[in-house]
Parts: structure tokens; C-alpha cells; sequence
């Protein structure tokens, strides 16, 4: 059997390689703002994870009563808003240009699987707010998480909404867009499809005017 | 062999000078700026929520038929069904029943009669009516919570201090249920419900939350277009603000009628839900649907420079004598 710390440097060498994650270059086609959502929405994640940490430094209720903590409730509250813009059209333009071509499938898979955790993660949020919004929801969605047998997930239990809010789902999310953008970095972004159309357009008009 | 149309792509393509760092700053700099501005200007949205201090205050026969229900059953979690009890009002599948009681709830114990035992000790008057009612047969406890419950949705009233009704065969259940009632009006309920004698921590306020399941919770999402039916998953409680816009598809899924009029419409929207994600994170191996984005087309656009810088090149390489003989 292969030496483990030798398979273990040689993979952290590539996870870890300043080439994988500092390029001085990029393709001539991932230019302008459409190359700017994935980090846009990556940036979202990184300042919910700042002021998140400040919230759960000072403790889940003390937006309620201090007002530097309900500016930083404001600021989680539209770094998600910004999240998810960002996350959905990162998600139009990576469909668009068909990003899982070129053996890229495992990494729209990522992407997906992310999509599909950050939803609880955002919600989980929601539900330890403590106001009304708080307090229908968790009554009215433990409903369909009831139905689909994951009572376990107790929504109107603060306590637990906690813990999957500040630890289990985010850092099960950072884990999933860390292999999403490792992947990213790795196999590049998707070249564009062949300009088919171009070249036939091309030739036509190439042929008429050899025929003029 | 031939490429699919599917992994088709272009190769003859080239890096050009990158600063990725500034790139990430940009982008990092751009939403700093943007969610400090968005919380500054607009704040939090937050709808204080509906305690049962101030419902048991502003609705005293509603919050009284309320907790009469939970001592006859009736109530939406004394008969909800897993996770909570064995009951069979909210049971949409087998994997529901499956799951099993993981956060057991009894309501009559657990939202009236602990409170009450607790609440006895200040109020011995309280006590007798719960000898009474706890040395009754279970039949008798319901014949005398049904009626009241009867008596509170025809005739209930409120004069003065009390909730009036007609007389009528309720046993101790009105002594019992105005205590409920003075205690949830004292403020004193919420931690009669989360109280846990064995940590001193107060992490699970599954009971509090759940007290208020029903009819005054639903009265008090109607008008600020909550309820399922108006859409209210991606609807914020404080109008004007965003919500979580993102469940919008399966939002929309809970409104086909189908869905909307089945008893079990969670697990019918969800499953749906679900499977439409799962065409969404399988797109890459679905023949047909991952060749959309080639059929659509859209790609042109957002490589309209890489395509026209190509087409440019191509001409200057087609500059040939068979073009201009000569």
C-alpha cells in the first residue's frame, strides 16, 4: 500500500499550491462582470461569516437591546440577501454557457449541493431571529420537514436552530464551496462553445462573394 | 470520434495577465460597501412576535377555547401525530410515522396541567379543581372539555375579569381554564413552558413556540400575507423587505391546487421541490437538457467579445488570394 503521508503532501500540494488559488492569468473569454458573480457571491459568504461570528460572539438576542449588535443583524440580513442574488445569477450564467463541459460535472455538482445547503443554512438564520417572522416559520415549516421524516430537526427549538446556524450548516457549506471553488480553480472556467454559427455565417458569405 | 454537443468547446484560446488578488478585493469591496449602505439606509426588518401574554390579553375567549383544546385533544399539537405524540392530525406519511416521537409532547400535561400544578402553589384554589379533574375518567375530562369548548365558541364573553358562558355540565374545566388563562395574561406562562428542572440553560423553547399553534397564529399571519396559500414563504413579515426570495419554486409548487388541496401538501410541494433540484445538480448527465444552453444560445451573448475577437482573427487569416485574386 502506497505511503499515506506521501499521497497526503502530493494532494496538499496541489490543494494548497499558490498556482491553484493566485493565478496571474486567466482565459481571454472569463473577462467582465459575468466572471465577477462567483466571487461576488463568494465575498457575500465571507462577510456573512464576519458579522455572523460578531453576532455569535455577543450572543443571538442581543440584537434586541444593543444597537451596534442590530446594525450587525442588519448587515447578516442583507449579506444573505446579497448571497443569494449573487449565488442565482452566478447560477444563470454558469447554465448558459453550459460550465459543466470538459470533465467540469463534479464541479456544477458542487455548486448545486451548496445552492441546496445554503437554503437551510439562511433559514436556520430566520429562526433564531426571535420575532414573529421567527416564530411562524418554525412553526409553519417544521411541518414539511416532519413529513419528509427528519423530525430530528426540532425548528421551533432555539437551541438547535443554533447550533445548525452557527456551526453544522455553514461549516458543512464552507466545506462543499471550498471543493466547489477548488475545482473551479483546478479545472479552470469552461471554454466557450464552438462559434459554429460564426463559421457557417463565415462561409456563406465567403461564397457569395466568390459568386459575385 | 465525434465531440457531443454536450462537451463541446472551443481550444485554441489564450491566457491573458490577471491580477486575481485585486479581483477578489473588487468583489469583496463591492458587497462591503453595498450591505453596510443597504443596513444603514433600510436596518433589520423585525415584526415583533405574538406572545402569549398579548394574545391571552387581547383575546380572552379565543386564547381560553384555545387551551381547552389542548386538555380534550383537539388542540393542533395534542393531536399533531410524530414528532411530538401519537396522534393522527398532522400524519402526512409513512416516513413521518416511521421517524418516530422524537420531541415528545403531551399537551394537556405539558401546556396546562404542569403550569397549573405550578401556579397552585400560589393559588391553592387552583388545586382542587385539578384533584377534580385528574381523578375523573378520561371519557368525563373530555365530555366536560368538549362542552366547554361548545360553550366558549357560541356564548363565550368577557365581563370584567372573567370569561362568561352559559351554565352548563364543564366540571372544574372553567376553574382550570381561567387560571390558564390569568397566568398566560401574568406573563408567568412562557416560563412555566420552557422550564427544564435538570439545566439550568433554557436552549429548547419548543413548547413556548408551539403553544400558540392554530387559529392565533394563523389570525396573525393573515393579514401580513403569511399563510401558504398567499404565497407567504417568500413574503417578509415587515412589508417592503426581501425575504427568502430563493423559494420561490417551491413556493410556487404549494400553490397548484392539486398541492394546496391534498392533505398532505408539505410532502407533496418538498418531494416536488426536491426533484426539481435534482434536475438542476444533475443537469450534466441528463441527455437533452444538458444541451439547452447550446439551444438557447445565450452563450452568445456573454462570449459576444471572445467570438467577435475570433471572428476578427479568422478574417485576417482568411485575407488570401483566392479572395482577391490578383
Amino acid at each position: 500500500m502506497a505511503n499515506w503521508t506521501t499521497a497526503a503532501r502530493n494532494a496538499s500540494a496541489t490543494v494548497l499550491s499558490v498556482d491553484t488559488w493566485l493565478p496571474e492569468t486567466m482565459p481571454e473569454y472569463a473577462q467582465g462582470f459575468m466572471y465577477m458573480l462567483g466571487s461576488l457571491t463568494a465575498s457575500s459568504f465571507v462577510v456573512l461569516i464576519v458579522s455572523g461570528v460578531i453576532l455569535a460572539a455577543n450572543g443571538p438576542a442581543t440584537w434586541s437591546y444593543n444597537a451596534p449588535m442590530r446594525f450587525a443583524a442588519a448587515v447578516h440580513f442583507w449579506a444573505v440577501q446579497a448571497f443569494f442574488f449573487f449565488m442565482m445569477m452566478h447560477l444563470w450564467r454558469v447554465f448558459f454557457t453550459g460550465a459543466w463541459r470538459g470533465g467540469r460535472r463534479e464541479t456544477w455538482l458542487l455548486g448545486a449541493v451548496a445552492l441546496i445547503i445554503a437554503i437551510p443554512t439562511a433559514f436556520t438564520g430566520f429562526l433564531i431571529n426571535g420575532d414573529f417572522y421567527t416564530q411562524w416559520n418554525a412553526v409553519q415549516a417544521k411541518d414539511g420537514l416532519n413529513a419528509m421524516g427528519l423530525g430530528w430537526v426540532n425548528l421551533p427549538s432555539a437551541g438547535q436552530m443554533f447550533g445548525m446556524h452557527v456551526v453544522v450548516l455553514p461549516l458543512t457549506l464552507s466545506i462543499v464551496i471550498f471543493g466547489h471553488i477548488y475545482r473551479v480553480r483546478r479545472k479552470g472556467v469552461v471554454p466557450p462553445y464552438p462559434d459554429r454559427h460564426t463559421s457557417a455565417e463565415k462561409e456563406d458569405r465567403h461564397g457569395n462573394t466568390h459568386r459575385r | 470520434m465525434a465531440t457531443r454537443i454536450d462537451d463541446e468547446m472551443v481550444h485554441d484560446y489564450q491566457y491573458v495577465p490577471e491580477d486575481f488578488m485585486k479581483h477578489l478585493m473588487t468583489t469583496l469591496g463591492i458587497v462591503v460597501i453595498m450591505v453596510l449602505v443597504l443596513a444603514a439606509v433600510f436596518g433589520v426588518p423585525e415584526k415583533p412576535p405574538l406572545t402569549i401574554q398579548g394574545y391571552a390579553t387581547k383575546h380572552p375567549v379565543a386564547f381560553e377555547r384555545m387551551a381547552t383544546r389542548d386538555l380534550n385533544g383537539h388542540g393542533e399539537i395534542a393531536n399533531y401525530g410524530p414528532p411530538y405524540n401519537d396522534g393522527t392530525g398532522y400524519v402526512e406519511s409513512g416516513l413521518q410515522k416511521l421517524s418516530g416521537i422524537w420531541h415528545p409532547i403531551n399537551a394537556e400535561q405539558d401546556f396546562i396541567l404542569k403550569p397549573l400544578r405550578m401556579a397552585a402553589t400560589l393559588n391553592p384554589r387552583i388545586m382542587s379543581a385539578l384533584r377534580t379533574f385528574e381523578s375523573a375518567s378520561r371519557a368525563r375530562q373530555i365530555t366536560w372539555a368538549n362542552n366547554y369548548e361548545k360553550a366558549l365558541g357560541g356564548h363565550g364573553r368577557v365581563t370584567g375579569d372573567r370569561v362568561i358562558v352559559p351554565a352548563g355540565n364543564y366540571g372544574p374545566v372553567p376553574a382550570l381554564i381561567t387560571a390558564t388563562w390569568q397566568l398566560g395574561k401574568s406573563g408567568l406562562m412562557s416560563g412555566a413552558l420552557t422550564r427544564n428542572p435538570h439545566v439550568v440553560t433554557r436552549f429548547n423553547n419548543q413548547d413556548y413556540v408551539l403553544f400558540l399553534e392554530g387559529a392565533p397564529l394563523h389570525h396573525a399571519a393573515a393579514p401580513l400575507h403569511l399563510l401558504g396559500d398567499q404565497w407567504g414563504i417568500i413574503h417578509a413579515a415587515v412589508p417592503g423587505y426581501p425575504a427568502a426570495w430563493w423559494m420561490t419554486i417551491p413556493t410556487w409548487i404549494y400553490q397548484w391546487p392539486f398541492v394546496a388541496h391534498s392533505k398532505a401538501a408539505d410532502a407533496i410541494a418538498l418531494s416536488l421541490g426536491l426533484g426539481v433540484w435534482l434536475l438542476l445538480a444533475l443537469t450534466p448527465w441528463i441527455p437533452g437538457w444538458n444541451r439547452i444552453p447550446y439551444y438557447l444560445g445565450v452563450y452568445k451573448l456573454i462570449w459576444k467579445d471572445f467570438y467577435y475577437r475570433r471572428a476578427q482573427k479568422e478574417d485576417r487569416h482568411d485575407v488570401s488570394p483566392s479572395r482577391f485574386p490578383g
